[in-house]
């Protein structure tokens, strides 16, 4: 529908039609394609000339100076040498056997409107038995006479349905907060809460969590698994090292911790944090150290120690140092904090702590097709709406189930849906979908009543009473159900009726 | 007579007031503080004066000459002395100063910016923006040319712009010298300045709202049938807190005026205009922050024009959409299995007191004389209505009393409207809170009785959630004719007894019906002619099936005494819930009579308990609903409640503690399992002091030590309860109500006769209480079992006071995660109804928002009604094939990985599996007292 709006608009400008094919595809509105520079409109097959035509026409390129500023930058960024991981996608299209085929054309013959999975369920029932034709034929026109018996009726009010489907089992749901799911090191918000956050399309959910598949040839072999596993984690300096700071000297002392580092599978401590801390703004390493200013901790140290200091010399600064040498990775992706293996069905599978799609994808070694992360926003970053609506739907159905409640996915998948219907995951709720509805009188309902009064008034708001709640306030039926439609009487004569 | 709405209100559109506009509406100036006169008379020109309404009765309103409530009430104005500024606006004139110039009033912006923005608004509108993404772009635009504004001059008159900043709530400061003052004169003045072409990139509609209007100058008076007074006991009178505030405005309104005019010290002037700033903007809210709010004589906080609309308590959410409704009752409700499931029992009290309008015919006007003939309470034994009102054709009520009754009755012509009382058969909906889903509400034919409660058939009990422990439900009788036939169709109970939730029932047997139909058919069941009768006498005319026939004497098994309530030609399969899950289902040859098999109608095998007619799993109900309609099912369930009553009745049932006896052989035994754990984890907390303990990946060692001790005590528990369950045998009362799903669990069970478990708080062993140690009995960092609340005794043996101090600890948690989960719950049910509530399924499968937006281009992905859907699937093949192949050939087909036998759509958790359900158990427990439910 936006895009038709986007044409129409476009035409409407003058755009000649062969540029809005170009164009339509890939730009969704006109402040997007306004907002593409000049060179971008030349790439996608647009000679020089019609590229700056359709600009002229759209808005003058003059437009304030800040917006233009940041695209660029990104687009630079970009640029930027960074390892693309290609990987195949792989070919999910289900090949029909010839029985499936000869059901799916029957259907088709028959003019039914059964969908096709129905039938490859009915199919798979069959299969490999000797079933006459007529007997086919009449299974699936029964198929499909129940098909569309139970088709939901026109102006159902699906919405509420699935509102009160999905709350109302609430009531019913623990609120401890934690427990295990998969595996039992790894603790995972679950019911009402993980199903709140779900709905409030939050960032960052409570407790992120990723499931990461192994390569086929690689998952048996757990040394090679491990060392995967271990390259996700973080590691941050401390923890493979004890910091000590020389307040005299102005200096810190990076000790390594046998113990640790063996925990970590890690050999050369030393120069993997000396790596580190090489590429760190504002400290430099000490190359030697007299011995009488040593402390006491780094000269028992068997493997020996890092010296450091702040370039410029202030307790200011030295702080600062610690602080960013605390935290500084050693190896693995930001923000996973943990990553734990489990064999299931014959292979190992990675559980994190913690979740970073973007940056686990770019690991080698990993059936990319598998990587899951409960983070609905960041399966809507790297993967796009379709994923997230695709991920909310799982997530919270999961959550539901695991409860030991059944909802059906029609409900979740309307409320999925309805999140993700503009291109961008939105919450239910007054920040979301509720504070964007067209109705005054239904926001004002909601929440923040006075506010929105006042702003209606000011920006001489009308209130079309489209919807429900505006309805109910000034005392009109509803548009749904019985309401939708009028019965008109038109009473038969007398005697006509016979 | 005129019913339904003929007409539709199209839209309604929202604007600020200009003062001109305020002064035009007004019915009167407000200029004396004073309400009333010596003689209790409003006077005039003060704040009640009868132009403005009338709310006592006798007056007349000066401005419409209407009596009370036939006046609307009428505005008057307050002038103000000195301009004061509104305080909902701030923000917006604060960026409304910040984006212009200060002496031309223009945006400080370039002609071309401000086209450009323009420009880019028309796009934005073009490509359907909502209304928060254009606010949010206007901000954009005014951040620009306050940005502007700070570095330059202004482009169209050179002017150096100033820094303009805000001190909370309503004084505005200008850095010229010293941070100069701007009083609401000057800035009305600066907003006056700005052309109406400069408002629109701001988000300012000048039609709607010119901005010098947020500065008042005149003040609309509400009417005084918005802020009534009341008469006290005493005779005093008691004004709204808004009069208060309107007082409060009108005095400091007349002192500054005099001030002024007297010429008054500019201190003094300046500081009675703060004043009336306060006094207006306390007005509005009362709530703002930076400022005290204005409080009663008594110290309450007064509630002023924002606080009327805001919250839950608010006009908006309280009085607009919630409405207060007449024809309604509310009172306890109480069970009576002899009614059907969509009657509703109504008192004798309260029917009298619900009306129905009747409009008279030429059909029914015998009869209806003859019921306003017996007035408005009927004599007699026998329950007949009466009526309390009659509407002539003008409208008017005559009360009908027991005096005038012969008299108005005989005066009925066609077309009166009378409002007779309750009668059998009358739909009326009935409710109880919270109404969570639709099936909280529901229309239910009356059937008046005698008693004061409402009475309902138990199998309609799990919809409302609804118990009789005090709990109170609400009835409301239609009261057109409209309304009644949709709620036939659409809302009585039969039809809902498949739940949109999941496609399964949703009403069905509960408790006792449960534990009836199992008695009746567990087994080789058998009555005699006697008993059969009594059964079947329970049910109205069922006809005596043909008896079995065993040495001579006659019998009627139980199972052929249920296949006369099924449908004649009813067949279905499947495994019951007392079945052991074995690993190879015997089927037909099942040993625990678990695999139910009906054909045609007759329950050949297998017993009847939860599966097969309870709410949420009942398999038989299911079908029956689905195949045979509302009705049927309907009819289903009233001879299912009946039956399984008689067959109780015969059979008898109890239980009592006795049923919880286990031989001391086997108390010995858990003794035994208890005591030989206990040294296990005492050894497990040994080698966690001596470091030998195995840490777990990924886990401290202390979490490690706890995990292990759980898991062991866990089993411990669990085999404490294997051991009682041993000796408690199908022959127990408690263990047939646990295994037919009528109530209560193994677990529960084993918890009575075994040992209770470990207690948790959070998921964790007890911890907390006395430093280092859960209580002063145990020495400090003992982390053994019992120190960490492990409840050794079963509730039957009793608690020791540790124990019970233990287990009252993980009780309370209980109880505080319902209260902290149903406000939560709440919430988030109606954040999801607010953004759901809009959408609907159009003619073309497409569901869309009442706005017009496609939000599913088919519903669902195959537009199946989740309500007629087979347990989600669009449709069931197993019917199908049945129906087109015969049974045997469809049987055949069965695949065992799909095979629906048995299971149902409900998640199904093996309550002796783990330790977490333990606390679900407590929920069940009615600590909800009869008061609050």
């Amino acid at each position: 529908m936006a895009q038709k709006d986007f044409i129409k608009g476009l035409q409407r400008k003058g755009v000649p039609e062969e540029v809005i094919v170009l164009v339509k595809d890939h730009y969704r509105n006109q402040s997007d394609l306004g907002k593409a520079a000049h060179e971008e409109l030349v790439e996608i097959g647009l000679s020089e000339e019609q590229a700056a035509d359709l600009l002229g026409r759209l808005i003058k390129k003059t437009v304030a100076p800040k917006k233009k500023a940041a695209p660029k930058k990104r687009a630079e960024k970009e640029e930027a040498p960074e390892p693309v991981v290609v990987y195949e996608i792989p070919d999910k299209r289900k090949e029909y056997n010839p029985f499936e085929l000869q059901l799916l054309q029957l259907s088709e013959q028959l003019q039914l409107e059964l969908p096709r999975r129905a039938i490859l369920r009915i199919a798979h029932r069959l299969e490999g038995n000797d079933i006459s034709h007529d007997e086919l034929v009449k299974i699936l026109t029964r198929s499909n006479q129940r098909f569309m018996d139970h088709k939901m009726d026109p102006n159902e009010s699906a919405g509420i349905l699935a509102a009160q489907s999905i709350g109302e089992p609430g009531t019913q749901m623990t609120m401890r907060t934690f427990h295990y799911a998969g595996v039992a090191e790894i603790n995972v918000t679950l019911g009402l809460p993980r199903l709140i956050e779900i709905v409030d399309a939050r960032r960052v959910p409570s407790t992120p969590m990723m499931t990461i598949y192994v390569d086929k040839e690689l998952s048996n072999d757990l040394e090679k698994v491990k060392s995967i596993a271990s390259n996700i984690e973080i590691t941050t300096v401390l923890d493979l090292a004890d910091i000590e700071t020389d307040l005299h000297n102005m200096r810190l002392f990076i000790i390594p911790d046998m113990r640790k580092c063996e925990q970590k599978g890690i050999i050369d401590p030393l120069g993997l944090i000396q790596e580190r801390v090489a590429r760190l703004r504002g400290i430099v390493i000490v190359p030697e150290v007299a011995a009488e200013t040593l402390p006491a901790r780094a000269a028992d140290s068997d493997i020996g120690y890092l010296c450091l200091e702040p370039k410029d010399h202030s307790f200011k600064n030295l702080q600062k140092a610690l602080e960013m040498l605390k935290t500084a990775k050693v190896k693995g992706v930001e923000g996973i904090t943990r990553a734990i293996l489990r064999k299931r069905d014959d292979q190992y599978i990675i559980y994190t702590e913690g979740s970073n799609l973007r940056e686990v994808l770019r690991i080698e070694g990993l059936d990319h097709t598998q990587v899951y992360t409960n983070s609905i926003q960041e399966v809507y970053d790297v993967l796009g709406v379709e994923a997230a609506r695709n991920s909310i739907i799982k997530e919270a159905s999961q959550t539901l189930e695991e409860q030991g409640l059944s909802v059906d996915i029609r409900h979740i998948m309307l409320v999925a849906d309805l999140m993700t219907n503009d291109g961008d995951v939105k919450a239910i709720g007054r920040h979301g979908i509720s504070g964007r509805k067209s109705s005054v009188l239904a926001r004002a309902a909601f929440e923040i009543t006075a506010a929105h009064l006042l702003t209606a008034a000011m920006t001489g708001e009308e209130d079309h009473l489209d919807g429900v709640a505006e309805n109910i306030i000034v005392g009109q039926p509803v548009t749904l159900g019985t309401g939708a439609v009028n019965l008109i009487y038109a009473p038969v004569k007398k005697g006509a009726a016979e | 007579m005129m019913r339904g709405v003929s007409k539709r209100i199209g839209s309604i559109k929202f604007a600020c007031l200009s003062p001109e506009e305020i002064r035009h509406m007004s019915a009167t100036k407000i200029i004396t503080a004073d309400t009333y006169n010596d003689d209790g008379f409003p006077i005039d020109a003060g704040l009640m004066d009868t132009h403005l309404g009338v709310i006592e009765p006798g007056l007349m309103c000066k401005t419409c000459g209407h009596k009370v409530d036939e006046c609307p009430g009428h505005f008057g104005h307050i002038d103000l002395a000195m301009p004061v500024i509104h305080v909902g606006y701030v923000k917006e004139i604060k960026k409304l100063l910040q984006a212009t110039c200060r002496s031309c009033g223009r945006l400080v912006l370039t002609e071309e910016d401000v086209k450009e923005y323009r420009h880019r608004m028309d796009v934005m509108e073009e490509l359907g923006s909502d209304a928060v993404e254009m606010r949010e772009f206007s901000k954009e635009t005014a951040k620009a040319a306050s940005e502007k504004a700070q570095k330059e001059v202004c482009p169209y008159c050179g002017e150096k712009q100033y820094k303009i900043t805000l001190d909370k709530p309503t004084t505005f400061r200008e850095f010229r010298e010293e941070g100069h003052k701007l009083t609401p004169k000057e800035v009305r003045e600066r907003l006056e300045r700005i052309p109406d072409s400069d408002l629109i990139p701001l988000g300012i509609d000048p039609r709607a709202c010119r901005p010098e209007w947020m500065v008042l100058t005149a003040l609309p008076v509400p009417p005084v049938t918005v802020r009534p007074s009341i008469t006290l006991e005493s005779g005093d009178r008691s004004e709204d807190d808004l009069t208060h505030k309107l007082v409060d405005v009108l005095r400091i309104n007349q002192r500054l005026r005099e001030n002024r005019d007297a010429g008054a010290p500019q201190l003094i002037v300046e500081d009675l205009w703060e004043l009336l700033q306060y006094h207006v903007t306390t007005y509005f809210d009362n709530q703002t922050s930076g400022i005290p709010p204005a409080r009663h004589r008594s110290g309450r906080p007064l509630k002023t024009l924002v606080q009327r609309l805001k919250g839950k308590e608010g006009r908006f959410r309280s009085n607009l959409s919630g409405k207060r409704v007449n024809f309604s009752a509310r009172t306890v409700v109480s069970p009576d299995p002899w009614l059907s499931i969509n009657q509703v029992g109504v008192p004798v009290y309260a029917a009298r007191e619900l009306t129905v309008p009747v409009v008279v015919t030429k059909d029914n006007i015998e009869t209806l004389k003859a019921m306003v003939m017996r007035g408005p309470a009927p004599e007699g034994e026998e329950y007949r209505p009466g009526v309390n009102y009659v509407i002539r054709h003008d409208s008017r009520r005559i009360r009908v009393t027991d005096r005038n009754a012969e008299t108005v009755a005989e005066g009925i012509e066609i077309n009166y409207v009378v409002e007779r009382h309750l009668m059998d058969g009358d739909v009326v909906l009935f409710n109880r809170q919270p109404s969570l889903h639709r099936m909280s509400m529901m229309a239910h034919m009356v059937k008046v009785m005698p008693g004061k409660t409402f009475r309902l058939n138990l199998c309609v009990c799990p919809p409302y959630n609804a118990d009789f422990d005090g709990d109170e439900m609400n009835l409301h009788v239609l009261q057109s004719e409209e309304a009644r036939a949709e709620a036939h169709i659409l809302m009585k109970v039969q039809e809902h007894i498949l739940s949109p939730r999941f496609g399964g029932p949703i009403i069905g047997a509960i408790h006792d019906h449960i534990t009836g139909t199992f008695l009746l058919t567990h087994g080789d069941t058998r009555f005699d002619k006697a008993q059969t009768l009594f059964i079947l006498s329970k049910m109205g005319n069922n006809e005596l099936p043909e008896p079995t026939v065993i040495g001579g004497m006659e019998y009627w098994t139980g199972k052929s005494l249920f296949s006369t309530i099924l449908p004649k030609d009813f067949d279905v399969t499947f495994k019951s819930s007392i079945c052991q899950k074995c690993p190879k289902c015997e089927k037909e040859g099942c040993k625990y009579d678990a695999y139910v098999k009906v054909r045609e109608g007759r329950l050949l095998m297998g017993t009847i308990d939860e599966k097969a007619i309870g709410s949420f799993k009942g398999k038989i109900l299911d079908k029956i609903a689905r195949d045979y309609g509302a009705d049927m099912a309907r009819e289903f369930l009233d001879d299912v409640t009946r039956l399984a009553i008689g067959a109780i009745m015969v059979r008898g049932f109890s239980t009592g503690i006795d049923d919880e006896d286990i031989p001391d052989e086997a108390k010995r035994q858990i003794e035994d399992k208890i005591d030989s754990t206990f040294r296990e984890v005492d050894q497990l907390v040994a080698s966690y002091r001596d470091g030998t303990l195995d840490q777990m990946p990924g886990r401290s060692l202390e979490e490690t030590l706890e995990v292990e001790a759980m898991r062991k005590l866990g089993e411990a528990r669990d085999e404490a309860g294997r051991i009682a369950g041993k000796h408690l045998g199908l022959e127990n009362a408690a263990v047939q109500m646990a295994k037919s799903g009528a109530r209560g669990s193994m677990l529960n069970l084993s918890q009575m006769a075994g040992c209770i478990g470990q207690q948790a708080v959070r998921g964790e062993r007890l911890s907390r209480g006395y430093w280092n140690r859960t209580l002063p009995h145990f020495k400090k960092g003992d982390l053994g079992a019992q120190a960490k609340g492990f409840v050794k005794n079963s509730y039957k043996s009793g608690l020791t006071p540790t124990e019970f101090f233990f287990h009252s600890m993980g009780g309370r948690e209980g109880l505080v995660d319902t209260a902290v989960r149903t406000s939560r719950s709440g919430y988030m049910q109606r954040r999801l109804i607010n953004a759901l509530e809009d959408l609907k399924l159009k003619q073309d499968g497409t569901v869309r928002n009442t706005a017009d937006n496609i939000i599913q281009f088919e519903y669902g992905e195959d537009g199946i009604d989740p309500t007629r859907s087979v347990q989600g699937e669009a449709i069931d093949i197993d019917d199908v094939l049945r129906e087109v192949l015969g049974e045997h050939k469809a049987d055949l087909l069965t695949r065992p990985d799909e095979s629906k036998i048995g299971g149902y759509a409900t998640l199904e958790k093996d309550l002796m599996e783990t330790i977490s359900d333990e606390e679900e158990e407590y929920e069940d427990a009615d600590f909800e007292g009869g008061g609050e439910d």
